[in-house]
């Protein structure tokens, strides 16, 4: 399916609620008094690497929009 | 030339004055011969005495009120002269704001490629599914 302006906004908008969604837990666990349980590491390695990804693909995005 | 007979504290004038001017030669010896009038029992001449002087005075006072008046219609001047700079500026700025509205109008909408838009999408859910996991975290 090809997305025209108004649907690429919309996937914006999503990404904005996740980025948001993201920072109200984070904000939560560090306020949490102490931390019960650690994720696993291999959980904490994925999510990293997910991250960084995610992060890679939104840079390359940015790069080709800047070139036009 | 037009013959104009005036009176003047009672003494008839013969005077000759530009075609056209009779009517404003009357009407300014009517305004002597009013000043004149208003110092009754004196001779003649005393009577135009009075009434030059006093007409002088009415003039000298006049000339006194323009010249006080001057300095605000200086001022009145100069605010007329900075409204209407104003007033330029703002059009100017308006036509230039008004010109950019119409190239942004005639411009195309930006388009996005179909690539970027689905990367997009697929950034979008890969975000809401990382959400969900640090929603999770214990």
């Amino acid at each position: 399916m090809e997305l025209d302006l108004d649907e690429s906004s919309m996937a914006i908008g999503r990404i904005e609620r996740a980025l948001s969604r993201i920072e109200k837990a984070l904000t939560a666990r560090a306020n949490r008094p102490t931390v019960a349980v650690a994720a696993p590491a291999a959980d904490q390695s994925a999510l990293k690497a997910e991250v960084a990804a995610v992060i890679g693909e939104l840079d390359r995005l940015i790069a080709e929009a800047d070139r036009g | 030339m037009a013959d104009v007979k005036l009176t003047i504290a009672g003494r008839p004038y013969d005077l000759h004055c530009a075609d056209g001017q009779e009517s404003h030669l009357l009407q300014l010896a009517a305004v002597v011969d009013e000043k004149a009038r208003e110092m009754p029992g004196g001779t003649e001449v005393r009577q135009l005495l009075v009434a030059a002087l006093m007409l002088a005075d009415a003039a000298q006072e006049a000339k006194g009120k323009i010249e006080r008046s001057e300095p605000q219609s200086d001022s009145l001047r100069a605010a007329v002269a900075l409204a209407e700079s104003r007033e330029a500026a703002a059009r100017d700025e308006l036509g230039a704001a008004l010109k950019e509205l119409e190239t942004m109008r005639r411009a195309p909408a930006p388009s996005f490629s179909p690539s970027n838009n689905r990367a997009l999408l697929q950034i979008a859910e890969r975000i809401e599914t990382l959400a969900a996991k640090v929603e999770q975290l214990p």
